[in-house]
């Protein structure tokens, strides 16, 4: 498939100004980075905000911040997109606690101070990636059922893209370990698999 | 998440693991490496490597696969969008090629051969058309908007038949972007074009579709200078199903127009974004380039969050002051703080148009002020610790600062601007309030009983009405020109309806009590006791105003319909007999009406809503001056004890205010005690009072004790009392003056002076009658203290010296 390449081609287009070329390269990390997004962030702010519009700002600061990006080895623009989603959720975190916006008080559209106006169009809250897919939402309920420790593997190994080697960085112990927490973690998530998916 | 469970705890079953386990575990960590680097491994090839683990592999990679769920919903493949071929015709459309290309589609060239004219046909991309949602979506969207038909909207003609590529046809507009276009244009030109958008956006609003990319690429400007909006709510209806895949690389191009809830992840949009696009639009057409433009992302979002604009004159002094307010006032950044609607900034183009004023009054300006002040503050504190500037021009300057950004909303200041309809505005909200007056002021046959409650109280209720919804809209000079009118007309409405049903209708014991039929006895009868209810059950709608709207204007209100409700009290306890018997009763009752007000101001300041306290003072220092001057003047017991206690003032009511004077200086040493300014203004008050008093009564009494003695010439006590008040006003004058120094007083200094004058000039008419000895004195007097006022610090060396040296 010759992914490699892409990844790199896709930056090079990008940053000769191919704008088509972001949609793709968003499109590639989209999912695994939505897995991701959705367990950095606290239940708090979960609560408070979708992941998708995490997402949205990931890409949005990833599309006007590219150029300073060096491609490096294949997996350094997620590693890049993943600290650059450490970033956004911070300052969203610190944006929503600073500033608990108020209801907001529409006046033409349907609101509690007008409560005859017309429902707006997109009155909808933005779309729920997880909750249309039922792959989707299936994964995240069987990673949510893991021991912390399981799920943690499976997130840097799958969705954050990290090798054993820097996961066993990250969390202080032998590689040899890492390989043996994963594996078991595999186990445990297929065989939460074979009872959901009976039902 | 259950998961520490001692039995499978991750952790202690790691030792134990068996042989195969490991060899298991070592192959799965080899895919993760090697999926790290984004290769894509084929689960059957690397399986067959190791055949002993295949049976326990393969599951396990099928799940870290079947994570990524359906490949049809989640495409690694680029959707080769550039290579798709040129349809040679769309629903009876010969297609002559591609006029741009979005996210979402394709806008392509079409030529209806029928009609013979051009047409613009916009496509969904292919990888959108297997998603039955993302293209039901789409041409229900379509056919939303083919409902609209607005002449600076693009039109729709067409839908695409089921079978095709999915599509519709649209008005082909051939012109420029709204900036191309607005460089030849003259401001009056490019406002008007504004304001033809913002109509066709409230258009839109009206049924219920926001724009959300509205940009100068978005709106075409033909020939006729009309302008189009195109791409309408399109992409964003389409993107709230699923996944947003359309956005980056649509969006990238324009975060110049994003508004600062458009950056913040998991907000609303609402019709005031939409107006906040306009102002980014209406700031670029007028300057030239868009409001918040950075080189990086994250520093322009910081910018359109955080940083006000920098103004449009400064970049175009061409820019109108009027316009400028309108583009911050749509560039706000609390969506509150904006044009309620587009209609609104419509409305106000329109205005400015007219030559009218506009309404917008931007926040914008006092955040600047207040910022540079407050800076200017800080400096001034640093002046003050390094002692450039003294105390007191420390604290004038302070005062001064503060009142350039005292909180006084900017529309007050607005308010009290006096402009045609401004002026027309109150003009109408007094007739309004006279003609309801009249209606409980005289009878009329044709208007009697329950109709005129109703006329009354129907027109209260609608100026009420009107005034929250013009308020709640953000028109607020207009609004609360009808609630004031509404303030006025509660009472009135009450008094009618008391009137009319007969409820407090019972007269005072004495009628002569009765302030109306006082007055005149052609008014309708109106009981004390009426018009006591009528302001007392009006109170609590002030109050409320008060918090419904947060301005102090209706503490003013409140102050002043209290005070008459003091006043009214007294009516009824027989205020208008004490006026003709002994209105020294009135003036004394007056001190407890003061007290109220100063209590209340008091209690209103603590309460941290000082510029509502600000209201009540004033009532409470006037309060006091006329009770204690009214005592003064006309209080017999206050005469007659002064009489009886210091018979030699023969009970001269100029003694007794001096005394009020006297009174007035302990107050005012009272009021600086407390540490709230307004108090200490108070006190500034009772201050000022003092000279005046003083010495206006020292001179007359030394009038009085002249003629006195000019009587009994050989009384030599008269002629000593006389000449004592002659020498006392020039002294007491001298005295005053330089008291203005300790609290720079400067009524102190000139009444002081004046006092000089007349009392120097009344020496010299009588002790030395006919002496030139006077004015020469008077002359090496001044002349000396004028040098030695020059050679002041020597001077006093001098005398320290001489102090010493007698030690």
């Amino acid at each position: 498939m010759g992914s490699q390449t892409s990844t790199y081609d896709f930056v090079e287009r990008f940053k000769r100004g191919d704008t088509e070329a972001f949609s793709l390269v968003f499109r590639k990390y989209q999912r695994r980075l939505s897995v991701l997004v959705h367990y950095k962030m606290s239940a708090e702010l979960r609560g408070a905000m979708e992941v998708e519009d995490v997402l949205q700002e990931v890409f949005l600061a990833a599309a006007r911040d590219m150029h300073q990006f060096t491609y490096q080895s294949p997996g350094s623009l997620m590693a890049w997109l993943s600290r650059i989603a450490d970033h956004v959720i911070v300052d969203a975190a610190r944006y929503q606690n600073r500033d608990k916006r108020r209801a907001e008080e529409l006046l033409r559209f349907r609101s509690e101070s007008n409560p005859t106006g017309p429902e707006p169009v997109d009155s909808e809250t933005p779309s729920r990636l997880f909750a249309r897919e039922e792959t989707a939402k299936n994964v995240l309920k069987k990673l949510d059922a893991l021991p912390a420790e399981y799920r943690e593997m499976i997130v840097l190994a799958k969705f954050e893209g990290l090798s054993t080697k820097e996961i066993s960085e990250r969390m202080g112990k032998s590689r040899e370990s890492v390989a043996l927490l994963l594996h078991r973690a595999l186990k445990r998530f297929r065989e939460l698999e074979a009872t959901t998916g009976s039902s | 998440m259950s998961g520490r469970d001692p039995r499978n705890g991750p952790e202690n079953r790691a030792e134990k693991a068996s042989q195969k386990e490991r060899a298991i575990a070592e192959a799965l960590a080899e895919y993760v490496d090697r999926l790290s680097r984004e290769e894509a491994v084929d689960i059957e090839a690397f399986c067959k490597a190791t055949p002993e683990l295949e049976k326990e592999l393969r599951p396990l990679l099928e799940s870290l696969t079947e994570m990524d769920g359906p490949p049809s919903s989640f495409p690694y493949e680029p959707a080769q969008e550039e290579g798709e071929e040129l349809p040679d015709n769309l629903s009876g459309h010969k297609i002559l090629g591609e006029i741009g290309a979005g996210g979402m589609g394709r806008v392509l060239l079409g030529f209806d051969e029928r009609l013979g004219r051009k047409v613009a046909i916009k496509t969904l991309n292919r990888r959108y058309r297997d998603n039955e949602s993302v293209r039901t979506r789409f041409m229900q969207e379509a056919r939303a908007l083919a409902q609209l038909s607005h002449p600076n909207i693009v039109r729709i003609f067409s839908l695409g038949q089921p079978g095709e590529t999915p599509h519709f046809v649209m008005e082909l507009v051939e012109g420029s972007s709204l900036v191309e276009a607005g460089r030849a244009l003259t401001l009056g030109q490019k406002a008007e074009l504004l304001q033809k958008v913002a109509l066709a956006v409230d258009f839109l609003h009206a049924h219920q579709i926001l724009h959300r990319d509205l940009k100068p690429t978005n709106i075409l400007v033909g020939p006729d200078l009309e302008p189009k909006i195109l791409d309408f709510g399109l992409a964003q209806h389409l993107e709230s199903d699923g996944r947003r895949m359309t956005r980056p690389g649509e969006i990238m191009g324009t975060p110049d127009y994003f508004s600062p809830e458009h950056t913040v992840p998991g907000s609303r949009f609402d019709p005031r974004s939409d107006v906040f696009s306009l102002g980014a639009v209406l700031y670029e057409v007028l300057t030239g380039s868009p409001p918040f433009h950075a080189e990086s992302f994250a520093e322009q979002v910081r910018q359109i969050r955080e940083e006000a604009p920098i103004l449009p004159r400064r970049r175009n002094p061409e820019v109108p002051g009027e316009l400028q307010d309108i583009c911050l006032k749509a560039l706000e950044k609390k969506p509150e703080n904006r044009y309620a609607s587009a209609r609104e900034m419509a409305d106000d183009l329109e205005r400015f148009l007219a030559g009218e004023k506009v309404h917008a009054a931007p926040t914008t300006y006092s955040s600047l002020m207040s910022g540079k002040v407050e800076q200017h503050l800080r400096e001034l504190e640093g002046w003050r610790e390094d002692q450039v500037v003294s105390e007191f021009e420390y604290d004038a300057l302070r005062k001064d600062y503060g009142r350039l950004i005292e909180r006084d909303d900017a529309w007050i200041l607005n308010a009290r601007r006096l402009s045609l309809p401004q002026v027309s505005l109150y003009l109408g909200a007094w007739i309004v309030t006279v003609g309801a007056a009249l209606l409980f002021l005289f009878r009329f046959i044709d208007l009697s009983g329950t109709l005129a409650v109703v006329a009354v109280s129907g027109v209260a209720g609608l100026m009420a009405y009107h005034g929250v919804r013009l308020w709640k809209s953000g028109q607020l000079r207009i609004g609360i020109a009808y609630l004031l009118a509404f303030c006025l007309l509660l009472p009135i409405a009450f008094l009618v309806a008391f009137g009319e049903y007969h409820i407090f209708a019972k007269p005072a014991a004495n009628l002569d009590w009765e302030l109306l039929g006082r007055i005149s006895k052609t008014f309708k009868q109106t009981t004390n006791a009426q018009i006591w209810w009528a302001v007392f059950i009006s109170l609590p709608a002030y109050v409320w105003l008060r918090r419904f709207t947060r301005s102090s204007v209706f503490s003013l209100v409140l102050a002043v319909m209290t005070a008459w409700l003091c006043i009214v009290t007294l009516l009824r306890m027989g205020l208008l007999e004490w006026l003709d018997t002994d209105p020294g009763k009135f003036y004394f009752r007056l001190i407890f009406v003061a007290l109220l007000f100063f209590v209340s101001a008091f209690a209103i300041e603590r309460a941290r809503l000082p510029n509502d306290s600000r209201y009540f003072y004033p009532f409470a220092v006037v309060f006091t001056f006329v009770a204690l001057s009214g005592l003064a003047a006309v209080h017999q017991p206050y005469q007659e004890w002064l009489e009886r206690t210091f018979p030699w003032t023969r009970g001269q009511i100029e003694y007794l205010f001096i005394i009020n004077a006297a009174i007035y200086l302990v107050l005012q040493a009272v009021c600086e005690r407390f540490s709230s300014a307004q108090m200490r203004a108070v006190a500034k008050a009772f201050r000022f009072a003092v000279p005046g008093h003083v010495l206006t009564s020292l001179l007359f009494l030394g009038l009085e004790a002249t003629q006195r003695w000019y009587r009994h010439r050989d009384d030599l006590l008269m002629k000593r009392e006389a000449r004592t008040f002659e020498i006392l006003v020039p002294v007491m004058a001298c005295a005053f003056v330089y008291g203005s120094i300790r609290k720079q007083m400067k009524n102190y200094f000139v009444v002081g002076m004046i006092f000089l004058a007349i009392g120097l000039v009344r020496l010299q008419q009588d002790i030395f009658k006919q002496q030139s000895r006077w004015p020469i004195e008077l002359l090496i007097l001044g002349a000396l203290l004028m040098v030695s006022a020059t050679r002041y610090a020597a001077i006093k060396m001098a005398v320290a010296r001489l102090v010493r040296r007698r030690v």
